[in-house]
C-alpha cells in the first residue's frame, strides 16, 4: 500500500470524506456560513450600522427602504434582525467554546481518576447543578451578578458543561485503560500529561460534536432569557425582538415577530442539521 | 423488606446532592441574592429601624449560622410567611403547585406518549418515508424556540387576528370545561415542542434495541412486527425511557411551566418562584429549593426501584 492511501484510511480524513459526501450537512454548513459572514460584516461595521436609529414611522409596512418595515418606535426591522445574528454568533460561540473547554477539563480529570475523590467531587457537582431548575439558576446569577452583561453567559456555562463533562469523563474511563497510556505511565510521563497530552486529544471527535450542540443550545437560551429580562442587556437580539414583539402580535402586527423568528429557525435548524452530519461522521458506530 | 432497606440507604446517600442543591443556592439566591432591607423600611428610617429590620430578615448573623437555619426550616417543613404578600409559604406552594400540575400534566403525558408512538412507527420503517418524515418534522420541531411556538400558538388559536377560540391569557378555572379552556393551547405549545426531542431520544433508543441480536432472531422466529416492538424492544428500553421521564418530573414541578406560566399569566409555582428570585422573597425561595432538592433525591430512588421492575437483573444491594 503507498503512502497517500494509508493516509486517506486516517479516521479524520475518513471523516471529512464523509462529511462532504452528506448533502444535507453540507447544505446546513453553507447556511451557517452565511450567517457568519453577515456576523462578521456587522462586527467589521459593514452593514446594520442603523439597528438603533429612528428611521420612520411607527409599524410602518416593508418598503424599499425598510425591508421588513419598522418597530412600534420607527426602527428598520431588517438592521435590527441582521444585527443579531452578531449577538447569536457571540453567545453561540463564547459558551460553546468555554462550557467545552471547562467539561473537556473537568470530563478528563475525573475519569481519569475515577473512583477517587476528585472523581466524586466533579461528580457530585454535576449532580448538583442538574438538580437545579436552569431557569431558577440563571435567575440566581443574573441577580447575583448585579445586572453584570455577562450574567447570561456565566450562567449558561455553568449548566451546558455538565453533558460534555459526562460523555468526556466515560471516554476516558474506556481510554485510560489501553495500552498507550500504560506504556506513558511506564515511561514516567507525569499524570497531567498524560491526561491533556494523551488522553485528551483522542476525545476531540466528542468535543467537537457537543460544542455544535452547545451552540444551538446557547442561542435558543438566550430568546427565553431575554424574554424573562435576564438575557442581553445592551445591545439587540432575536429575544429583544421577540420580546418586545409580544403585545404587538396580539394588535395584529407580526414583522418584528416574524424577522426574528424565522431568521433564528434557519440558523438553529442549518447548525443542527451539520452537527448530526458531524455526529454521523465522526462516529462509525452511530446508529442511524 | 429489601426494598426497604435499600430505600433508606438509597435516601441516605443522597444528602450530599441535597446539602449540595440547598448550599448553592442558598449561597446564589439568599446570602448574594437582592437585599429587601429598604423595601420593608418606610421613608427616612433611623439606624435602629435598619438594624432592626436586618435582624428580622436574618442579614446580621453570619453566613454559616443562616445556612444552618435554613437547613432546620426544610427538616421541619417550616419557612415561615411570604416577604411580599405575608401568606404562609407553605400554603403558598399548596395553592399554586396544583395550578402548575395540572397546567402542565396533560401535554407531559401527551409529549410522551405520542413522541414513543411516532417513535416506534419511525424506527419501524427506518430509512423510508414515515422514518424520514417523523425525523424531519421532530428536527424543524426541535430548531423552533419554545416562546415562538407558544406566540405563534396564541396568535393562531387565541387572537383576533387567528381563530380564537380560546382566551388569551389568565387561568379563571371553576369548571372542567373552564379548564379545557385555558388548557389546551399551553398544552398544544408543550406537546409540540416536546415532541421534537422526545421522539428523537425515543427512536435512537429503539433503533439501538432493533440492532440486537435477540430481536433478529426473534423476527427470524416469525414474530409479528407490532408484537416484536412491545414484547422484544418496548420492554427492552424502558430503562432509559424511565430515567428520562422520572428525571423530568421534579423540573415540571416547579420550573417546567415557568415560561408558559409568564406569557400566560398564570398563577403557578414556576412564576412564584421567578418573582421570589426577583424581588428576593427568601422563605418562598428557600421553600421551593428544598423541595427541589428533594424531588430529585425521591426520583433518583423511584428510577432505581422501577429499574428492579422491568429488570430483574438489575440488583438493588
Amino acid at each position: 500500500m503507498t503512502e497517500t492511501t494509508t493516509r486517506r484510511q486516517s479516521l479524520w480524513s475518513k471523516a471529512a470524506w464523509k462529511l462532504r459526501r452528506d448533502r444535507f450537512g453540507m447544505l446546513g454548513l453553507a447556511v451557517v456560513a452565511a450567517y457568519f459572514l453577515a456576523a462578521v460584516g456587522v462586527w467589521l461595521g459593514l452593514w446594520a450600522t442603523g439597528w438603533g436609529d429612528v428611521a420612520g414611522g411607527k409599524w410602518e409596512a416593508p418598503s424599499a427602504a425598510h425591508w421588513f418595515g419598522t418597530n412600534l418606535i420607527g426602527q428598520d426591522i431588517f438592521q435590527r434582525s441582521i444585527y443579531s445574528i452578531s449577538t447569536a454568533f457571540e453567545i453561540g460561540l463564547v459558551v460553546a467554546v468555554l462550557s467545552t473547554l471547562l467539561g473537556a477539563v473537568l470530563g478528563a480529570v475525573a475519569g481519569f481518576f475515577s473512583g477517587r475523590a476528585t472523581d466524586e467531587l466533579v461528580v457530585w457537582l454535576m449532580g448538583v447543578l442538574d438538580s437545579i431548575p436552569f431557569y431558577l439558576l440563571v435567575a440566581a446569577i443574573a441577580f447575583a451578578l448585579e445586572g453584570n452583561p455577562w450574567s447570561m453567559h456565566v450562567a449558561m456555562i455553568s449548566t451546558f458543561w455538565i453533558t460534555t463533562a459526562r460523555l468526556v469523563r466515560g471516554e476516558v474511563i474506556k481510554l485510560k485503560g489501553l495500552e498507550f497510556v500504560e506504556a506513558a505511565h511506564a515511561i514516567g510521563v507525569p499524570e497531567y500529561t498524560i491526561i491533556f497530552r494523551h488522553i485528551l486529544p483522542n476525545t476531540f471527535h466528542i468535543l467537537l460534536v457537543q460544542s455544535t450542540i452547545t451552540f444551538v443550545a446557547a442561542i435558543k437560551s438566550e430568546v427565553i432569557l431575554s424574554f424573562l429580562g435576564l438575557g442581553v442587556k445592551d445591545g439587540m437580539s432575536w429575544g429583544l425582538m421577540i420580546s418586545e414583539s409580544t403585545f404587538e402580535v396580539l394588535a395584529g402586527f407580526f414583522n418584528n415577530f416574524l424577522a426574528a423568528s424565522v431568521l433564528m429557525f434557519g440558523l438553529v435548524m442549518a447548525f443542527s442539521i451539520f452537527s448530526d452530519a458531524l455526529q454521523d461522521a465522526l462516529d462509525p458506530r452511530q446508529v442511524s | 423488606m429489601e426494598v426497604l432497606q435499600y430505600s433508606l440507604r438509597r435516601l441516605a446517600s443522597g444528602i450530599p446532592l441535597l446539602l449540595g442543591v440547598t448550599f448553592i443556592s442558598f449561597l446564589l439566591m439568599v446570602y448574594f441574592g437582592p437585599d429587601q432591607t429598604y423595601q420593608l423600611l418606610g421613608k427616612n428610617p433611623t439606624a435602629e429601624q435598619i438594624a432592626e429590620i436586618r435582624a428580622q430578615l436574618g442579614y446580621d448573623q453570619p453566613f454559616l449560622v443562616r445556612y444552618a437555619d435554613y437547613l432546620r426550616e426544610v427538616a421541619t417543613l417550616d419557612f415561615g410567611n411570604s416577604n411580599s404578600t405575608g401568606e404562609l409559604v407553605t400554603d403558598l406552594l399548596g395553592r399554586t403547585i396544583p395550578v402548575s400540575l395540572m397546567l402542565i400534566l396533560p401535554g407531559f403525558v401527551l409529549g410522551n406518549l405520542l413522541a414513543l408512538l411516532l417513535a416506534l412507527l419511525a424506527a419501524h420503517y427506518r430509512s423510508r418515508w414515515p422514518d424520514k418524515g417523523i425525523m424531519a418534522f421532530s428536527v424543524t420541531g426541535m430548531s423552533i424556540s419554545y416562546l415562538i411556538v407558544i406566540i405563534a400558538f396564541q396568535v393562531i388559536f387565541s387572537s383576533s387576528s387567528g381563530l380564537g377560540w380560546f382566551p388569551v391569557r389568565g387561568w379563571n378555572v371553576h369548571s372542567f370545561a373552564e379548564y379545557l379552556e385555558y388548557v389546551t393551547v399551553p398544552t398544544l405549545a408543550t406537546v409540540f415542542v416536546a415532541l421534537g426531542y422526545n421522539t428523537r431520544f425515543y427512536r435512537s433508543v429503539i433503533v439501538e434495541e432493533l440492532n440486537r441480536d435477540h430481536v433478529r432472531t426473534a423476527r427470524a422466529f416469525g414474530v409479528p412486527p407490532a408484537k416484536l416492538l412491545y414484547r422484544n424492544v418496548l420492554k427492552n428500553c424502558l430503562i432509559p425511557i424511565i430515567t428520562r421521564v422520572v428525571f423530568t418530573i421534579p423540573l415540571i414541578v416547579i420550573s417546567g411551566a415557568l415560561l408558559v406560566e409568564t406569557y400566560f399569566g398564570i398563577p403557578g409555582v414556576g412564576k412564584v418562584t421567578f418573582d421570589a428570585i426577583t424581588t428576593g422573597d427568601q422563605p418562598v425561595l428557600k421553600a421551593v429549593v428544598g423541595l427541589t432538592a428533594v424531588l430529585f433525591v425521591l426520583a433518583q430512588l423511584l428510577t432505581d426501584i422501577l429499574y428492579r421492575a422491568v429488570d430483574p437483573r438489575v440488583s438493588l444491594s
